[in-house]
C-alpha cells in the first residue's frame, strides 16, 4: 500500500485501550484488550481511540448508571464537546478515502453501539440489587453525539459494531465472534465497493 | 460482575507508536505488546499538529488519573516533535489542573529494537506509586 493511499482506521472506545476508564468493578483487562486490538491489527487497520465521556464527566470512582441517568443536557453537551474534539480528525480520515470503522462497548449507557442499559427507575441512593437493568438495542449517548457532530459535518454513518463487554455477563467467544464477522464483512464490503470505502 | 482487572497502570502515547509505519515498526519496539504484557492501559496522543480541544480533554483524564491513585507515564519517540508527546502544549494544561507531570520514557529508533524493547519493558515494570499511596485508593 502507498504511504498516502487510503487506510483502514478503526476508531476505538477509549476503554478498548485503557480498562482503568472503566466503572468501578466494570474493568475485565489490566489495560488494553488485547483481543481487539489484535484482530484489528492482524486485518491492517491504524487504531484511533476516542475519549472516555463518563470520565471526564462524573469521575473514575462514579457510580453504575444507565442511560436514562446520563440522559441530561448537561452530559449530551459534554459528549458534543468531545465530539468536536475528535471529529476533525475523522473528517480527515474520510476526506483522505479511508476505511473508518466504529468499535464501540455494547451494553455501555455512553459507547453502545447495537445495545446499551436501561433502567428508567434508577435513582437515588445506589443500591439496586444485581441484573435489574435492561439491555435494549439502541446507541449510547456518546455515540449519539458523536454520530450526530459527524452528520453536521456532512460526513457519511460509519460502519460499527460494539464489543459486549458491559451486557451484564461477559461472554468473550461471542464478543471474538460478532467482531471477527463484522471485520470480514467489511473486508468484503470493500473489496465490493472500490473506492467508495467510506460507506456503510 | 467478576472481580475487577485493572491494573492501575496508564501510558500516554503517540499516535505514531501505536500506528507505527511499516518500515518503522521492525527498528522499534512494539510498544502496545509492551504495554499489554505490562499491564498498562493506554491513552493515545494525537499526531503533530493543532489538537488544542483533543489535548484539553486528555490533560482532564490524566489529571483525574493522578488524583485518584493512578500511576501515570509517557512514552515519547526521539525524532518525533516534541517526542510525540506535545509537552509544550500538554505540561501547562496538566499544570493548570494540578498533575504532576508524568515520568517520561524517550524511545530510540537508532539502537537495536530488542535492547530498546527490554529498556521499555524495565521502566514500565519499575514504575508505580509509592506503597502508601497504592494502599490509599486501590481497595
Amino acid at each position: 500500500m502507498q504511504p498516502d493511499g487510503p487506510r483502514k482506521v478503526a476508531l476505538i472506545a477509549n476503554c478498548l485501550l485503557n480498562q482503568n476508564a472503566k466503572v468501578c468493578q466494570g474493568a475485565h483487562y489490566r489495560g488494553i484488550v488485547s483481543p481487539v486490538v489484535e484482530a484489528l491489527r492482524r486485518r491492517g487497520y491504524r487504531l484511533q481511540q476516542l475519549p472516555c465521556p463518563e470520565l471526564a464527566f462524573a469521575g473514575v470512582r462514579r457510580w453504575w448508571a444507565v442511560y436514562e441517568q446520563y440522559d441530561t443536557p448537561a452530559y449530551r453537551d459534554h459528549c458534543r464537546r468531545l465530539a468536536q474534539a475528535i471529529a476533525p480528525q475523522i473528517e480527515q480520515y474520510l476526506r483522505h478515502g479511508d476505511e473508518v470503522i466504529l468499535i464501540g462497548l455494547d451494553g455501555s449507557p455512553s459507547t453502545g453501539v447495537r445495545f446499551t442499559s436501561s433502567a428508567p427507575d434508577w435513582g437515588g441512593r445506589p443500591n439496586r440489587p444485581q441484573d435489574d437493568w435492561h439491555i435494549v438495542p439502541r446507541r449510547g449517548i456518546w455515540i449519539e453525539e458523536l454520530e450526530a457532530e459527524l452528520a453536521r459535518r456532512g460526513l457519511p454513518p460509519l460502519p460499527a459494531t460494539g464489543w459486549a463487554l458491559d451486557m451484564g455477563r461477559f461472554d468473550k467467544a461471542g464478543s471474538q465472534r460478532d467482531l471477527e464477522e463484522f471485520l470480514d464483512s467489511r473486508d468484503v464490503a470493500v473489496g465490493a465497493h472500490g473506492e467508495d470505502a467510506a460507506a456503510p | 460482575m467478576s472481580q475487577d482487572a485493572r491494573g492501575w497502570r496508564i501510558a500516554l502515547v503517540p499516535d505514531t507508536l501505536i500506528n507505527a509505519p511499516a518500515a518503522a515498526s521492525a527498528a522499534s519496539p512494539d510498544v502496545l505488546e509492551v504495554l499489554e504484557v505490562n499491564g498498562y492501559g493506554v491513552l493515545q496522543l494525537p499526531p503533530p499538529g493543532e489538537h488544542r480541544l483533543l489535548l484539553a480533554a486528555i490533560a482532564d483524564q490524566v489529571a483525574e488519573y493522578a488524583h485518584h491513585g493512578y500511576a501515570v507515564v509517557a512514552i515519547g519517540v526521539r525524532g518525533e516533535e516534541g517526542d510525540g508527546l506535545h509537552w509544550r502544549r500538554l505540561a501547562p494544561l496538566l499544570r493548570h489542573r494540578g498533575a504532576a507531570l508524568p515520568p517520561r520514557h524517550i524511545i530510540r529508533t537508532d539502537i537495536d529494537a530488542a535492547a530498546e524493547t527490554q529498556r521499555l519493558s524495565a521502566f514500565l515494570a519499575d514504575y508505580d506509586l509509592p506503597p502508601e499511596e497504592q494502599r490509599r485508593w486501590r481497595v
